[in-house]
Protein backbone atom coordinates (compact mmCIF):
# COMPACT_ATOMS: atom_id res chain seq x y z
CA UNK A 1 0.00 0.00 0.00
CA UNK A 2 1.87 3.42 -1.11
CA UNK A 3 -0.61 5.48 1.04
CA UNK A 4 2.17 8.51 0.94
CA UNK A 5 2.62 7.97 -2.77
CA UNK A 6 -0.89 7.75 -3.78
CA UNK A 7 -2.28 11.05 -1.25
CA UNK A 8 0.53 13.62 -3.24
CA UNK A 9 -0.19 12.12 -6.17
CA UNK A 10 -3.19 14.54 -6.77
CA UNK A 11 -1.97 17.48 -5.07
CA UNK A 12 0.78 17.77 -7.92
CA UNK A 13 -1.37 16.87 -10.72
CA UNK A 14 -2.21 20.24 -12.95
CA UNK A 15 -6.14 21.43 -13.10
CA UNK A 16 -6.20 21.49 -16.74
CA UNK A 17 -5.78 17.27 -17.49
CA UNK A 18 -9.06 16.67 -16.00
CA UNK A 19 -10.40 20.00 -17.50
CA UNK A 20 -9.09 18.54 -20.88
CA UNK A 21 -10.85 15.37 -20.23
CA UNK A 22 -14.07 16.38 -19.06
CA UNK A 23 -14.79 18.40 -21.82
CA UNK A 24 -13.71 15.24 -23.98
CA UNK A 25 -16.09 13.30 -22.13
CA UNK A 26 -19.08 15.92 -22.38
CA UNK A 27 -18.29 16.12 -26.25
CA UNK A 28 -18.66 12.72 -26.34
CA UNK A 29 -21.88 12.95 -24.43
CA UNK A 30 -23.57 15.54 -26.81
CA UNK A 31 -22.55 13.33 -29.78
CA UNK A 32 -23.97 10.35 -28.55
CA UNK A 33 -26.81 12.17 -27.27
CA UNK A 34 -27.37 13.69 -30.38
CA UNK A 35 -26.75 10.57 -32.58
CA UNK A 36 -29.73 8.76 -30.05
CA UNK A 37 -31.95 11.67 -30.76
CA UNK A 38 -30.96 11.06 -34.79
CA UNK A 39 -31.59 7.63 -34.96
CA UNK A 40 -35.07 8.10 -32.96
CA UNK A 41 -35.87 10.95 -35.56
CA UNK A 42 -34.72 8.70 -38.46
CA UNK A 43 -36.65 5.68 -37.72
CA UNK A 44 -39.75 7.34 -36.61
CA UNK A 45 -39.15 8.87 -40.34
CA UNK A 46 -38.45 5.25 -42.39
CA UNK A 47 -41.15 3.77 -40.20
CA UNK A 48 -43.63 6.40 -41.23
CA UNK A 49 -42.65 7.31 -44.77
CA UNK A 50 -42.80 3.00 -45.33
CA UNK A 51 -45.83 2.38 -43.73
CA UNK A 52 -43.89 -0.58 -41.76
CA UNK A 53 -46.17 -1.90 -38.51
CA UNK A 54 -43.51 -4.28 -37.61
CA UNK A 55 -42.89 -4.57 -34.47
CA UNK A 56 -45.07 -1.55 -33.87
CA UNK A 57 -47.19 1.20 -35.31
CA UNK A 58 -45.18 4.03 -35.61
CA UNK A 59 -47.03 7.80 -35.61
CA UNK A 60 -47.06 10.69 -33.65
CA UNK A 61 -48.81 9.21 -30.84
CA UNK A 62 -46.22 6.38 -30.46
CA UNK A 63 -43.32 7.98 -31.11
CA UNK A 64 -44.01 12.18 -30.66
CA UNK A 65 -41.23 14.02 -32.51
CA UNK A 66 -38.54 15.28 -29.89
CA UNK A 67 -39.12 19.01 -30.25
CA UNK A 68 -42.64 18.37 -29.89
CA UNK A 69 -41.86 16.57 -25.91
CA UNK A 70 -39.14 19.54 -25.34
CA UNK A 71 -41.98 22.06 -26.43
CA UNK A 72 -43.99 20.23 -24.18
CA UNK A 73 -42.06 21.60 -21.35
CA UNK A 74 -42.95 25.08 -21.74
CA UNK A 75 -46.48 24.39 -22.46
CA UNK A 76 -48.93 24.54 -19.86
CA UNK A 77 -50.40 20.91 -19.35
CA UNK A 78 -53.79 22.26 -18.48
CA UNK A 79 -55.55 25.83 -18.80
CA UNK A 80 -54.32 28.31 -16.42
CA UNK A 81 -51.50 26.37 -15.15
CA UNK A 82 -47.40 27.08 -15.16
CA UNK A 83 -45.69 25.30 -17.63
CA UNK A 84 -44.96 21.90 -17.69
CA UNK A 85 -41.83 22.04 -17.09
CA UNK A 86 -42.81 23.88 -13.76
CA UNK A 87 -44.57 21.53 -12.40
CA UNK A 88 -42.75 18.38 -13.77
CA UNK A 89 -39.67 20.10 -11.55
CA UNK A 90 -42.01 20.81 -8.54
CA UNK A 91 -42.62 16.60 -8.99
CA UNK A 92 -39.58 15.51 -9.50
CA UNK A 93 -38.19 17.54 -6.05
CA UNK A 94 -41.10 15.85 -4.47
CA UNK A 95 -39.68 12.55 -5.50
CA UNK A 96 -36.50 13.12 -4.88
CA UNK A 97 -36.77 14.06 -1.48
CA UNK A 98 -38.62 10.41 -1.30
CA UNK A 99 -35.74 8.97 -3.21
CA UNK A 100 -33.14 10.33 -0.81
CA UNK A 101 -34.30 9.71 2.31
CA UNK A 102 -34.91 6.07 1.40
CA UNK A 103 -31.63 5.57 -0.03
CA UNK A 104 -30.51 7.30 3.21
CA UNK A 105 -31.95 4.53 5.36
CA UNK A 106 -31.59 2.15 3.12
CA UNK A 107 -27.73 2.46 2.72
CA UNK A 108 -27.60 3.03 6.66
CA UNK A 109 -29.35 -0.18 7.50
CA UNK A 110 -27.54 -2.02 4.53
CA UNK A 111 -24.40 -0.91 5.99
CA UNK A 112 -24.74 -2.52 9.55
CA UNK A 113 -26.39 -5.27 7.96
CA UNK A 114 -23.16 -5.74 6.04
CA UNK A 115 -21.17 -5.01 9.60
CA UNK A 116 -23.05 -7.15 11.67
CA UNK A 117 -22.92 -10.17 8.90
CA UNK A 118 -18.99 -9.75 8.46
CA UNK A 119 -18.53 -10.51 12.37
CA UNK A 120 -20.49 -13.78 12.52
CA UNK A 121 -20.73 -16.72 9.75
CA UNK A 122 -23.77 -18.30 11.98
CA UNK A 123 -25.88 -15.23 10.99
CA UNK A 124 -24.57 -15.00 8.28
CA UNK A 125 -25.64 -17.97 7.02
CA UNK A 126 -28.98 -17.78 8.61
CA UNK A 127 -30.39 -14.26 7.10
CA UNK A 128 -28.14 -13.86 3.50
CA UNK A 129 -30.34 -16.40 1.78
CA UNK A 130 -32.96 -14.66 2.93
CA UNK A 131 -31.51 -11.14 2.20
CA UNK A 132 -31.18 -12.48 -1.65
CA UNK A 133 -34.49 -13.97 -1.85
CA UNK A 134 -35.93 -10.55 -0.71
CA UNK A 135 -35.22 -9.18 -4.06
CA UNK A 136 -37.16 -11.01 -5.97
CA UNK A 137 -40.05 -10.24 -4.31
CA UNK A 138 -41.81 -7.41 -7.04
CA UNK A 139 -41.90 -4.65 -4.47
CA UNK A 140 -44.70 -2.86 -7.12
CA UNK A 141 -46.92 -5.85 -5.58
CA UNK A 142 -46.20 -5.08 -2.12
CA UNK A 143 -46.50 -1.48 -2.35
CA UNK A 144 -50.02 -1.13 -1.48
CA UNK A 145 -49.91 -3.17 1.56
CA UNK A 146 -46.88 -1.89 2.90
CA UNK A 147 -48.23 1.77 2.22
CA UNK A 148 -51.52 1.01 4.24
CA UNK A 149 -49.31 -0.66 6.63
CA UNK A 150 -47.10 1.94 7.50
CA UNK A 151 -48.92 5.08 7.02
CA UNK A 152 -50.72 5.34 9.88
CA UNK A 153 -47.47 4.70 12.50
CA UNK A 154 -45.52 7.66 10.69
CA UNK A 155 -46.06 11.00 12.56
CA UNK A 156 -47.94 13.36 10.78
CA UNK A 157 -45.29 15.36 8.97
CA UNK A 158 -43.83 12.45 7.14
CA UNK A 159 -47.03 10.51 6.61
CA UNK A 160 -47.81 9.74 2.86
CA UNK A 161 -44.52 10.49 1.35
CA UNK A 162 -42.90 8.52 4.46
CA UNK A 163 -44.30 5.40 2.81
CA UNK A 164 -43.21 5.54 0.12
CA UNK A 165 -39.38 6.58 0.96
CA UNK A 166 -39.62 3.18 3.09
CA UNK A 167 -40.14 1.19 -0.54
CA UNK A 168 -37.60 3.38 -2.01
CA UNK A 169 -35.31 2.06 0.84
CA UNK A 170 -36.10 -1.39 0.57
CA UNK A 171 -34.63 -1.36 -2.79
CA UNK A 172 -31.80 0.48 -1.61
CA UNK A 173 -30.50 -1.94 1.21
CA UNK A 174 -29.65 -4.77 -0.75
CA UNK A 175 -27.02 -3.96 -3.00
CA UNK A 176 -25.23 -1.80 0.56
CA UNK A 177 -25.91 -4.58 2.45
CA UNK A 178 -24.24 -7.41 0.05
CA UNK A 179 -21.57 -5.21 -1.07
CA UNK A 180 -20.48 -4.00 1.86
CA UNK A 181 -20.18 -8.02 3.28
CA UNK A 182 -17.82 -8.46 0.29
CA UNK A 183 -16.34 -5.48 1.25
CA UNK A 184 -15.45 -5.88 4.78
CA UNK A 185 -14.23 -9.55 3.83
CA UNK A 186 -11.43 -8.72 1.69
CA UNK A 187 -9.20 -6.86 3.69
CA UNK A 188 -6.03 -8.32 3.40
CA UNK A 189 -5.80 -11.14 5.87
CA UNK A 190 -1.73 -10.23 6.65
CA UNK A 191 -3.20 -7.04 7.60
CA UNK A 192 -5.83 -8.56 9.56
CA UNK A 193 -3.24 -10.52 11.48
CA UNK A 194 -0.96 -7.63 11.76
CA UNK A 195 -3.84 -6.00 13.50
CA UNK A 196 -4.21 -8.78 16.21
CA UNK A 197 -1.01 -9.03 16.91
CA UNK A 198 -1.16 -5.45 17.81
CA UNK A 199 -4.12 -6.47 20.01
CA UNK A 200 -6.41 -4.12 17.75
CA UNK A 201 -10.01 -4.72 19.08
CA UNK A 202 -12.57 -5.97 17.17
CA UNK A 203 -13.70 -2.10 16.49
CA UNK A 204 -10.62 -0.73 15.86
CA UNK A 205 -10.13 -3.53 13.29
CA UNK A 206 -13.24 -2.51 11.82
CA UNK A 207 -12.88 1.56 10.78
CA UNK A 208 -9.29 1.43 10.90
CA UNK A 209 -9.02 -1.71 8.15
CA UNK A 210 -12.18 -2.78 7.31
CA UNK A 211 -14.43 -0.17 6.57
CA UNK A 212 -11.54 1.72 4.16
CA UNK A 213 -10.97 -1.36 2.64
CA UNK A 214 -14.57 -1.68 2.08
CA UNK A 215 -15.07 1.51 0.42
CA UNK A 216 -15.00 1.08 -3.22
CA UNK A 217 -17.22 -1.98 -2.80
CA UNK A 218 -19.91 0.50 -0.69
CA UNK A 219 -19.32 3.03 -3.50
CA UNK A 220 -20.22 0.64 -6.23
CA UNK A 221 -23.40 -0.43 -4.47
CA UNK A 222 -24.19 3.07 -3.51
CA UNK A 223 -24.02 3.56 -7.40
CA UNK A 224 -26.93 1.26 -7.95
CA UNK A 225 -28.61 1.86 -4.94
CA UNK A 226 -29.32 5.57 -6.00
CA UNK A 227 -31.03 4.28 -8.97
CA UNK A 228 -32.91 1.87 -7.15
CA UNK A 229 -34.11 4.76 -4.23
CA UNK A 230 -35.17 6.69 -7.42
CA UNK A 231 -37.16 3.71 -9.20
CA UNK A 232 -38.64 2.70 -5.86
CA UNK A 233 -40.11 6.31 -4.85
CA UNK A 234 -41.63 6.31 -8.55
CA UNK A 235 -42.79 2.50 -7.89
CA UNK A 236 -43.76 3.68 -4.51
CA UNK A 237 -45.77 6.26 -5.72
CA UNK A 238 -47.88 4.48 -8.03
CA UNK A 239 -50.16 2.45 -5.50
CA UNK A 240 -49.96 5.17 -3.01
CA UNK A 241 -52.18 7.45 -4.71
CA UNK A 242 -50.02 10.02 -4.69
CA UNK A 243 -50.29 13.27 -6.67
CA UNK A 244 -47.31 15.16 -5.79
CA UNK A 245 -44.58 13.14 -7.37
CA UNK A 246 -43.25 11.91 -10.40
CA UNK A 247 -45.21 8.64 -10.19
CA UNK A 248 -48.42 10.23 -9.98
CA UNK A 249 -48.02 12.07 -12.93
CA UNK A 250 -46.69 9.11 -14.71
CA UNK A 251 -49.92 7.49 -14.07
CA UNK A 252 -51.98 10.89 -14.78
CA UNK A 253 -50.54 11.41 -18.04
CA UNK A 254 -50.48 7.92 -19.16
CA UNK A 255 -54.52 7.90 -18.99
CA UNK A 256 -54.51 10.86 -21.30
CA UNK A 257 -51.53 8.94 -23.62
CA UNK A 258 -53.77 9.32 -26.76
CA UNK A 259 -54.45 12.79 -26.49
CA UNK A 260 -51.60 14.04 -25.44
CA UNK A 261 -48.89 11.85 -25.77
CA UNK A 262 -45.37 13.86 -24.89
CA UNK A 263 -46.70 15.12 -21.80
CA UNK A 264 -45.94 11.35 -20.63
CA UNK A 265 -42.39 11.32 -22.21
CA UNK A 266 -41.65 14.10 -20.86
CA UNK A 267 -42.43 13.03 -17.60
CA UNK A 268 -40.26 9.98 -18.52
CA UNK A 269 -37.70 12.33 -19.58
CA UNK A 270 -37.43 14.21 -16.22
CA UNK A 271 -37.46 10.87 -14.15
CA UNK A 272 -34.48 9.44 -16.37
CA UNK A 273 -32.61 12.59 -15.55
CA UNK A 274 -33.40 12.67 -12.04
CA UNK A 275 -32.06 9.13 -11.92
CA UNK A 276 -28.88 10.47 -13.67
CA UNK A 277 -28.66 13.58 -11.50
CA UNK A 278 -28.47 10.90 -8.56
CA UNK A 279 -26.07 8.33 -10.15
CA UNK A 280 -23.66 11.35 -10.79
CA UNK A 281 -24.51 12.87 -7.15
CA UNK A 282 -22.98 9.21 -5.99
CA UNK A 283 -20.17 8.90 -8.49
CA UNK A 284 -19.20 12.87 -7.05
CA UNK A 285 -19.17 11.79 -3.42
CA UNK A 286 -16.88 8.93 -4.29
CA UNK A 287 -14.40 10.83 -6.07
CA UNK A 288 -14.14 12.75 -3.12
CA UNK A 289 -14.18 10.50 -0.30
CA UNK A 290 -12.19 7.03 -2.15
CA UNK A 291 -9.61 9.40 -3.24
CA UNK A 292 -7.22 7.56 -1.60
CA UNK A 293 -8.47 4.09 -2.17
CA UNK A 294 -5.09 2.47 -3.53
CA UNK A 295 -7.18 -0.19 -5.06
CA UNK A 296 -9.91 0.97 -6.57
CA UNK A 297 -12.06 -2.06 -7.40
CA UNK A 298 -12.44 -2.58 -11.14
CA UNK B 1 -16.68 -0.31 -10.73
CA UNK B 2 -17.68 -4.01 -10.08
CA UNK B 3 -20.60 -2.49 -9.33
CA UNK B 4 -23.22 -1.54 -12.21
CA UNK B 5 -23.87 -5.43 -11.44
CA UNK B 6 -23.93 -6.62 -7.65
CA UNK B 7 -24.11 -10.27 -7.47
CA UNK B 8 -26.43 -11.72 -5.12
CA UNK B 9 -24.54 -14.51 -3.80
CA UNK B 10 -22.12 -14.33 -0.54
CA UNK B 11 -19.26 -15.81 -1.43
CA UNK B 12 -18.67 -19.06 -1.96
CA UNK B 13 -22.61 -20.33 -1.63
CA UNK B 14 -22.14 -21.23 -4.68
CA UNK B 15 -19.88 -23.98 -4.80
CA UNK B 16 -22.17 -24.59 -0.89
CA UNK B 17 -24.94 -25.36 -2.73
CA UNK B 18 -24.04 -28.63 -2.99
CA UNK B 19 -22.45 -29.09 0.37
CA UNK B 20 -23.49 -30.62 3.62
CA UNK B 21 -27.01 -29.44 4.58
CA UNK B 22 -25.34 -28.57 7.66
CA UNK B 23 -24.60 -25.32 5.67
CA UNK B 24 -28.45 -24.61 5.38
CA UNK B 25 -29.44 -24.88 8.77
CA UNK B 26 -28.88 -21.69 10.16
CA UNK B 27 -31.22 -20.69 7.16
CA UNK B 28 -33.86 -23.14 8.10
CA UNK B 29 -33.76 -22.22 11.35
CA UNK B 30 -33.97 -18.58 10.68
CA UNK B 31 -37.04 -19.74 8.31
CA UNK B 32 -39.30 -21.83 11.33
CA UNK B 33 -38.20 -18.84 13.42
CA UNK B 34 -39.42 -16.30 11.73
CA UNK B 35 -42.42 -17.90 10.44
CA UNK B 36 -43.18 -18.97 14.12
CA UNK B 37 -42.82 -15.02 15.01
CA UNK B 38 -45.03 -14.07 12.22
CA UNK B 39 -47.82 -16.45 13.21
CA UNK B 40 -47.07 -15.32 16.73
CA UNK B 41 -47.15 -11.73 16.62
CA UNK B 42 -50.63 -11.59 14.59
CA UNK B 43 -52.07 -13.82 17.65
CA UNK B 44 -49.78 -11.59 20.30
CA UNK B 45 -51.26 -7.74 18.64
CA UNK B 46 -54.51 -8.63 17.46
CA UNK B 47 -52.96 -7.21 13.96
CA UNK B 48 -55.65 -7.34 11.94
CA UNK B 49 -56.30 -9.77 9.07
CA UNK B 50 -56.38 -7.56 5.53
CA UNK B 51 -53.15 -5.77 6.70
CA UNK B 52 -50.68 -8.97 7.14
CA UNK B 53 -52.32 -12.04 7.18
CA UNK B 54 -50.93 -15.13 8.63
CA UNK B 55 -48.41 -17.27 7.09
CA UNK B 56 -50.38 -20.30 6.85
CA UNK B 57 -53.12 -18.49 5.24
CA UNK B 58 -51.35 -17.12 2.74
CA UNK B 59 -49.76 -21.04 2.13
CA UNK B 60 -53.41 -22.17 1.94
CA UNK B 61 -54.71 -19.78 -0.23
CA UNK B 62 -51.58 -20.30 -2.44
CA UNK B 63 -53.39 -24.17 -2.52
CA UNK B 64 -56.92 -23.32 -2.80
CA UNK B 65 -56.29 -20.47 -5.28
CA UNK B 66 -54.20 -22.70 -7.56
CA UNK B 67 -56.24 -22.85 -10.56
CA UNK B 68 -56.12 -19.44 -10.84
CA UNK B 69 -52.94 -18.49 -9.20
CA UNK B 70 -50.25 -20.76 -11.31
CA UNK B 71 -52.01 -20.18 -14.49
CA UNK B 72 -51.67 -16.06 -13.90
CA UNK B 73 -48.44 -17.10 -12.86
CA UNK B 74 -46.76 -19.13 -15.71
CA UNK B 75 -48.74 -16.61 -17.79
CA UNK B 76 -46.69 -13.68 -16.38
CA UNK B 77 -43.32 -16.03 -16.08
CA UNK B 78 -43.47 -16.79 -19.98
CA UNK B 79 -43.75 -12.52 -20.45
CA UNK B 80 -40.47 -12.39 -17.89
CA UNK B 81 -38.61 -15.56 -19.55
CA UNK B 82 -38.90 -14.31 -23.32
CA UNK B 83 -37.97 -10.03 -22.11
CA UNK B 84 -34.81 -11.84 -20.31
CA UNK B 85 -33.89 -14.01 -23.52
CA UNK B 86 -34.64 -11.15 -25.98
CA UNK B 87 -32.78 -8.77 -23.73
CA UNK B 88 -29.86 -10.84 -22.15
CA UNK B 89 -29.23 -12.09 -26.16
CA UNK B 90 -29.32 -8.31 -27.32
CA UNK B 91 -27.06 -7.23 -24.94
CA UNK B 92 -24.54 -9.85 -25.43
CA UNK B 93 -24.44 -9.03 -28.74
CA UNK B 94 -23.93 -5.34 -28.27
CA UNK B 95 -21.73 -5.64 -26.35
CA UNK B 96 -19.46 -8.36 -28.66
CA UNK B 97 -20.21 -5.89 -31.84
CA UNK B 98 -18.68 -2.28 -29.34
CA UNK B 99 -15.91 -4.63 -27.84
CA UNK B 100 -14.49 -4.90 -31.71
CA UNK B 101 -14.49 -1.06 -31.60
CA UNK B 102 -11.75 0.12 -28.83
CA UNK B 103 -12.59 3.56 -29.27
CA UNK B 104 -16.44 3.02 -30.16
CA UNK B 105 -16.29 1.18 -26.70
CA UNK B 106 -14.58 3.89 -24.59
CA UNK B 107 -16.90 6.61 -25.54
CA UNK B 108 -20.17 4.15 -24.90
CA UNK B 109 -19.00 2.84 -21.73
CA UNK B 110 -19.92 6.18 -19.78
CA UNK B 111 -23.45 6.42 -21.46
CA UNK B 112 -24.54 3.10 -21.15
CA UNK B 113 -23.81 3.35 -17.32
CA UNK B 114 -25.96 7.01 -16.81
CA UNK B 115 -28.09 5.12 -19.48
CA UNK B 116 -28.29 2.30 -16.39
CA UNK B 117 -29.56 4.79 -14.00
CA UNK B 118 -32.69 5.74 -15.92
CA UNK B 119 -35.73 4.40 -13.88
CA UNK B 120 -36.85 2.60 -16.79
CA UNK B 121 -39.83 1.10 -15.61
CA UNK B 122 -41.05 4.60 -16.07
CA UNK B 123 -41.11 4.12 -19.33
CA UNK B 124 -43.68 0.39 -19.00
CA UNK B 125 -46.61 2.89 -20.01
CA UNK B 126 -45.31 3.69 -23.16
CA UNK B 127 -44.43 0.25 -23.88
CA UNK B 128 -47.88 -0.61 -23.09
CA UNK B 129 -48.57 1.90 -25.74
CA UNK B 130 -46.43 0.51 -28.33
CA UNK B 131 -47.63 -2.55 -28.22
CA UNK B 132 -50.96 -3.73 -27.16
CA UNK B 133 -51.68 -3.54 -23.20
CA UNK B 134 -53.55 -6.77 -23.22
CA UNK B 135 -50.74 -8.77 -25.36
CA UNK B 136 -47.70 -10.49 -23.79
CA UNK B 137 -45.67 -8.37 -26.27
CA UNK B 138 -45.23 -5.31 -23.79
CA UNK B 139 -44.45 -6.90 -20.54
CA UNK B 140 -41.79 -8.67 -22.72
CA UNK B 141 -40.36 -5.64 -24.43
CA UNK B 142 -40.00 -3.71 -20.60
CA UNK B 143 -38.49 -6.72 -19.21
CA UNK B 144 -36.03 -7.43 -22.32
CA UNK B 145 -34.96 -3.35 -21.81
CA UNK B 146 -34.46 -3.89 -18.33
CA UNK B 147 -31.63 -6.78 -18.41
CA UNK B 148 -30.45 -5.23 -21.92
CA UNK B 149 -28.22 -2.50 -20.23
CA UNK B 150 -27.01 -4.94 -17.29
CA UNK B 151 -26.50 -7.50 -19.50
CA UNK B 152 -24.67 -5.50 -21.94
CA UNK B 153 -22.27 -3.28 -19.94
CA UNK B 154 -20.59 -6.43 -17.68
CA UNK B 155 -19.86 -8.50 -20.92
CA UNK B 156 -18.74 -5.69 -22.30
CA UNK B 157 -16.68 -5.75 -19.07
CA UNK B 158 -16.01 -8.89 -19.37
CA UNK B 159 -14.93 -9.02 -22.86
CA UNK B 160 -11.96 -6.17 -22.41
CA UNK B 161 -10.92 -7.91 -18.87
CA UNK B 162 -9.28 -11.01 -20.61
CA UNK B 163 -5.39 -10.40 -19.49
CA UNK B 164 -3.03 -8.59 -22.14
CA UNK B 165 -0.46 -11.00 -21.78
CA UNK B 166 -2.68 -14.15 -22.80
CA UNK B 167 -3.18 -11.92 -25.71
CA UNK B 168 0.13 -11.49 -26.19
CA UNK B 169 0.84 -15.52 -25.99
CA UNK B 170 -2.35 -16.19 -28.24
CA UNK B 171 -0.56 -13.32 -30.62
CA UNK B 172 2.64 -14.60 -30.62
CA UNK B 173 1.54 -18.41 -31.92
CA UNK B 174 -0.36 -16.35 -35.08
CA UNK B 175 -3.56 -16.96 -33.45
CA UNK B 176 -6.31 -15.62 -35.17
CA UNK B 177 -8.60 -12.64 -33.41
CA UNK B 178 -11.24 -14.96 -34.20
CA UNK B 179 -9.49 -17.79 -32.07
CA UNK B 180 -8.31 -15.39 -29.50
CA UNK B 181 -11.66 -13.94 -29.02
CA UNK B 182 -13.36 -17.37 -28.77
CA UNK B 183 -10.32 -18.85 -26.51
CA UNK B 184 -9.60 -16.14 -23.91
CA UNK B 185 -12.48 -13.38 -24.26
CA UNK B 186 -15.24 -15.77 -24.17
CA UNK B 187 -13.34 -17.90 -21.17
CA UNK B 188 -12.73 -14.28 -19.66
CA UNK B 189 -15.59 -12.58 -20.15
CA UNK B 190 -18.40 -16.07 -18.77
CA UNK B 191 -18.41 -15.06 -15.12
CA UNK B 192 -19.56 -11.81 -15.47
CA UNK B 193 -22.15 -12.58 -18.15
CA UNK B 194 -23.28 -14.42 -15.80
CA UNK B 195 -23.51 -11.60 -12.53
CA UNK B 196 -25.32 -10.04 -15.58
CA UNK B 197 -27.59 -12.74 -16.26
CA UNK B 198 -28.41 -13.33 -12.17
CA UNK B 199 -29.08 -10.01 -11.98
CA UNK B 200 -31.33 -9.95 -15.29
CA UNK B 201 -33.05 -12.63 -14.41
CA UNK B 202 -34.54 -11.16 -11.13
CA UNK B 203 -35.26 -7.81 -13.31
CA UNK B 204 -37.37 -9.74 -16.08
CA UNK B 205 -39.60 -10.66 -13.07
CA UNK B 206 -40.11 -7.71 -11.79
CA UNK B 207 -40.73 -5.43 -15.20
CA UNK B 208 -43.15 -8.15 -16.25
CA UNK B 209 -45.31 -7.17 -13.11
CA UNK B 210 -44.63 -3.94 -12.55
CA UNK B 211 -45.31 -3.59 -16.77
CA UNK B 212 -48.67 -5.36 -15.93
CA UNK B 213 -49.57 -2.92 -13.29
CA UNK B 214 -50.51 -0.28 -16.23
CA UNK B 215 -52.76 -2.71 -17.64
CA UNK B 216 -52.64 -6.34 -18.90
CA UNK B 217 -54.45 -9.33 -19.39
CA UNK B 218 -57.04 -10.71 -17.15
CA UNK B 219 -54.62 -13.74 -16.71
CA UNK B 220 -51.72 -12.13 -15.54
CA UNK B 221 -50.44 -12.30 -12.20
CA UNK B 222 -49.64 -8.71 -12.05
CA UNK B 223 -53.11 -7.49 -12.72
CA UNK B 224 -54.24 -10.40 -10.43
CA UNK B 225 -52.19 -8.73 -7.10
CA UNK B 226 -53.39 -5.21 -7.90
CA UNK B 227 -56.90 -5.98 -8.38
CA UNK B 228 -56.93 -8.29 -5.20
CA UNK B 229 -55.38 -5.70 -3.26
CA UNK B 230 -57.73 -3.25 -4.34
CA UNK B 231 -60.54 -5.58 -3.13
CA UNK B 232 -58.43 -5.58 0.41
CA UNK B 233 -58.08 -9.68 -0.32
CA UNK B 234 -54.89 -9.60 1.08
CA UNK B 235 -54.41 -12.82 1.11
CA UNK B 236 -55.18 -13.79 -1.95
CA UNK B 237 -52.81 -10.62 -3.51
CA UNK B 238 -50.08 -12.44 -0.87
CA UNK B 239 -50.71 -15.42 -2.31
CA UNK B 240 -49.98 -13.96 -5.89
CA UNK B 241 -47.01 -12.28 -4.67
CA UNK B 242 -45.84 -15.20 -3.01
CA UNK B 243 -46.02 -17.15 -6.65
CA UNK B 244 -44.17 -14.31 -8.47
CA UNK B 245 -41.34 -14.72 -6.04
CA UNK B 246 -40.95 -18.45 -6.42
CA UNK B 247 -41.26 -18.26 -9.73
CA UNK B 248 -38.49 -15.42 -9.80
CA UNK B 249 -36.09 -17.58 -7.60
CA UNK B 250 -36.74 -20.52 -9.91
CA UNK B 251 -35.51 -18.33 -12.98
CA UNK B 252 -32.41 -16.89 -11.05
CA UNK B 253 -31.72 -20.75 -9.34
CA UNK B 254 -32.01 -21.90 -13.19
CA UNK B 255 -29.26 -19.40 -14.07
CA UNK B 256 -27.38 -20.35 -11.46
CA UNK B 257 -27.28 -23.88 -12.55
CA UNK B 258 -26.31 -22.89 -16.14
CA UNK B 259 -23.50 -20.71 -14.26
CA UNK B 260 -22.25 -24.08 -12.80
CA UNK B 261 -22.57 -26.37 -15.50
CA UNK B 262 -21.00 -23.79 -17.58
CA UNK B 263 -17.80 -22.01 -15.80
CA UNK B 264 -16.32 -25.34 -14.62
CA UNK B 265 -12.89 -24.00 -15.46
CA UNK B 266 -13.17 -20.47 -13.41
CA UNK B 267 -13.90 -21.87 -9.96
CA UNK B 268 -12.71 -18.76 -8.26
CA UNK B 269 -14.91 -16.97 -10.55
CA UNK B 270 -18.03 -18.23 -8.95
CA UNK B 271 -17.09 -16.50 -5.68
CA UNK B 272 -17.22 -13.01 -7.52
Amino acid sequence: MSSAAAATLPTRRTFTAPLAAGTKRAAAVVCVLAALVGLYELYHWVWVSTGWTHPFVVDDTTMPHIWVILHALWQPAQVNQPALGTILFHKSLFTAKEAAVGFGLGAVIGFAIGVVLVHSRLLTRGFLPYIVASQTIPILAIAPMVVIWVNPKLPAGVQGWGSVAVIAAYLTFFPVAINTLRGLQSADPRALELMRTYAASRWTVLWKLRVPTSLPYVFAALKIAATASVVGAIIGELPSGLQDGLGGAILNFNQYYSIEPQELWATNIVAALLGIIFFVGVVAAEKAIVRRAPETVE
Amino acid sequence: MSGIVVTGISPGMGRRLGQQAREWLPALVVFALAIAAWEGAIAAFHIQQFLLPKPSDIVKSCWEQRHTLWPAGWYTFKEALGGFVIGSLAGMAAATLIGRFKTLGAALMPIAIAANAIPIIAFAPIFNQWFDPLSPNSKMAIAAVLCFLPVMVNTLRGLQSASPRQVELMRSYAASSFTIWRRVRVPTALPYVFTALKVASVLAMIGAVVGEYFGGSYDALGVLIRSKAQILDFTTAWAGILVASLLGIALYAAVVACERLVVRWAPEARDS
